[in-house]
């Protein structure tokens, strides 16, 4: 999806052949592929232009896993979700299709992404071009929020640029649907830097909190042009956390103490937010302080954090089509290769099909104790991940059998609702 | 999830009694009739369920596979889609797509002990083949609503949790038609509801009004369950399934 250096080796402009030319208008042929732009978890991404609208797309073909079990299940996840989400800051599924037994995916063509601009010393940031990039971040999570999709898996790399200047969320790999009260969830999700203390503390049950908090980290990265909280394990991230921002007390954040990973701290007093971020205006601050609030349930929602003066007061937001965006160079964009490549990530503290995901960014080895702690149980959750929570449990664990209507009910019933003008 | 329903793709894909209604064309051809037609999804409807038992999913798997599967034959047609193979495929994809993968080589394990049928059997290349051309049919969307939330919600809010098992019983029956292809899902959970409380000759009267819904249309709803209920209430004998299923094989 993203523009990655070309793969010269690869054939390109070639045409893709159709397949089922009968019942489809929507033929493999409508595409005509262009050069290579990366690999991606899954499968490759090309380059190809629409020829019925003339839009350049980006095409993952989403490899068959050895065709033991079909689809790919991450694939299939965000295929579900992005056929829901349709919003100016959420990356457009444009159209999936067949061929030579492989699915395709094509999405809008992204220029950049916000860690390439994070990244690029060339680019001057302005407190109205951080705005703006915020802005977009929040109004992409609302809509997820709305429909229910937490995205959890924010992260700068996550973040892509249009060629209008539009910030999109893209990824959906790890996104789920929420809103059962009771589902649990597993809590290995996001990057490390941007995992929310609650996840870190082995959160089962989360809500919307969890992509505000990292949400809030990307605005810090904006401000300070470098990941705000950089720890290398789960518990030197909580570490980093409470040096930078306090620790927290249980006044603070009540549930805290009874979340199963929940290890308790020494205590820091939270040192001035200022001082870590000199020369923010106090707007900001102040919705970072809510968008870093330790209880998920008085964080801020991304509702709320969009209607925070400060994206009313000024500077006002720089207009998409005219913030920096960095040279579509090949060489600083080939650095990130490897955070998609899964055999490259160092520890994987986290089931296979996810590491790409959780893995450590660039610290090199990670930490081995801590992932064979993972793995030992002790209260902490293994690496499974618990797929979901009979949502039935509460019916008891068998169907609930079909009520047999004999006919003497179901004449009854008939001549009632027959009768029955109450509502006519 | 009401309110969020009218903004999914679900609710703008609902049809028309006539257009769930309509027999393939190829179908047609081979002299499938309505009743044909309609015998055939109450079948593999039935047989989702069996092996979703036996399998021992959750009831949402059930009700999306079942859904898809409807679905499917909106569009396609039966020649072409063999139900037999494609009903465990919705299995396996509404697994995936719930959240609770089951594997394919589970469910063909279980085709297997459920069935001597030769015509049943499937390995899991067929499956996987069917996966790809099941999430065409259904033009990739994947996500549906059903009753049941809605329902837990609405008794929970009637004070009326004591019919849950009653009407939780027939939400599942409606899955035996196309209801979900045609109405909301709170307006079938709202049906269900009426239909048990008109049952255990409970007085629902102001309830429904507060809800300000059409009552004319639950109501139309809880007549169509009833019909159904009544129209097949014996077993339907497995020779007109096998005569009705033949026919798609034989040639136009």
């Amino acid at each position: 999806m993203r523009l990655d250096p070309t793969d010269p080796g690869l054939p390109s402009a070639a045409a893709v052949g159709g397949v089922d030319q009968g019942n489809f208008k929507r033929v493999a042929d409508r595409y005509l592929k262009r050069e290579v732009l990366g690999e991606g978890t899954y499968g490759v991404v090309f380059k190809a232009v629409d020829t019925k609208t003339g839009q350049i797309v980006a095409i993952k073909k989403i490899r068959l896993g050895a065709q033991k079990e079909g689809i790919n299940f991450t694939a299939l996840r965000e295929i579900k979700l992005l056929k829901e989400l349709k919003d100016p800051n959420i990356i457009e599924l444009i159209d999936a299709f067949p061929h030579k037994g492989n699915l395709h995916l094509v999405f809008e063509f992204m220029e950049s992404d916000l860690e390439a601009v994070i990244r690029d010393r060339n680019i001057v940031l302005s407190p109205a071009d951080i705005k703006s990039f915020l802005q977009m971040t929040l109004r992409g999570l609302v809509f997820c929020h709305r429909k229910w999709v937490l995205h959890r898996d924010m992260k700068p790399n996550n973040l892509l640029i249009a060629a209008d200047g539009q910030l999109k969320l893209a990824d959906f790999g790890l996104a789920r649907i929420f809103g059962s009260p009771d589902r649990r969830f597993t809590h290995q999700v996001f990057a490390r830097w941007y995992r929310a203390p609650e996840l870190l503390f082995g959160a089962k049950q989360y809500g919307p909190g969890v992509d505000v908090w990292a949400a809030g980290c990307i605005f810090a990265e904006l401000l300070l042009r470098r990941p705000f909280l950089q720890g290398v394990s789960d518990i030197d991230q909580l570490g980093k956390i409470f040096a930078a921002l306090g620790t927290p007390t249980p006044a603070q954040w009540p549930d805290m103490v009874h979340l199963p990973d929940y290890v308790e701290y020494q205590f820091v007093p939270p040192p001035p937010l200022r001082s870590l971020f000199p020369n923010t205006s106090d707007d900001a601050l102040d919705l970072l302080s809510k968008m870093l609030a330790y209880d998920p349930k008085t964080r801020i929602s991304a509702h709320q954090a969009l209607d925070h003066r400060y994206f009313t007061s000024v500077p006002a937001p720089t207009k998409p089509a005219l913030l920096p965006r960095p040279a579509p160079k090949g060489e600083s964009l080939s650095r990130r290769l490897p955070d998609l490549n899964v055999q490259k990530g160092p520890v994987v503290l986290s089931p296979p099909r996810k590491s790409r995901r959780v893995m450590l960014p660039k610290e090199a080895e990670g930490n081995p104790l801590e992932a064979e702690d993972r793995g030992g149980g002790g209260g902490g959750p293994s690496g499974h991940m618990p797929m979901s929570i009979d949502l039935a449990a509460a019916f008891g664990s068998k169907p609930i059998p079909r009520p047999k209507l004999n006919s003497v009910d179901r004449s009854h019933l008939k001549r009632k609702l027959d009768l029955d003008a109450e509502f006519g | 999830m009401a309110a969020n329903f009218w903004t999914s793709s679900h609710s703008k894909l609902l049809l028309d009694q006539d257009e769930v209604d309509m027999v393939p064309s190829m179908d047609k051809e081979k002299g499938l009739t309505l009743e044909d037609f309609k015998l055939i999804k109450i079948h593999m409807t039935n047989y989702i369920w069996k092996l979703a038992q036996l399998i021992k999913v959750r009831q949402r798997v059930i009700a999306t596979a079942v859904t898809y599967f409807r679905r499917v034959y909106t569009r396609k047609s039966m020649s072409e889609y063999d139900p037999r193979l494609l009903a465990p495929t919705c299995l396996y994809l509404a697994s995936k797509a719930e959240e609770s993968t089951v594997q394919a080589r589970l469910i063909v394990f279980y085709i297997k002990k459920h069935s001597t049928d030769e015509k049943y059997r499937f390995e899991v290349k067929d499956i996987l083949e069917m996966e790809m051309k099941l999430l065409e049919a259904l033009d990739y969307y994947l996500i549906v609503y059903h009753p049941y939330r809605s329902l837990a919600q609405l008794l929970q809010d009637a004070g009326m949790a004591d019919l849950t098992h009653l009407s939780w019983g027939i939400v599942n029956d409606t899955y035996r038609m196309d209801l979900i292809l045609i109405y909301a899902p709170f307006k079938i959970a709202l049906a269900c509801i009426y239909i048990a409380t008109v049952l255990k000759e409970k007085d629902s009267t102001s309830w429904f009004e507060e809800l300000r819904v059409d009552m004319n249309e639950i109501k139309n709803i809880s007549m169509e369950i009833l019909e159904f209920y009544d129209v097949y209430k014996q077993v339907i004998p497995d020779d007109r399934i096998i005569a009705a299923l033949n026919r798609l094989t034989s040639k136009a």
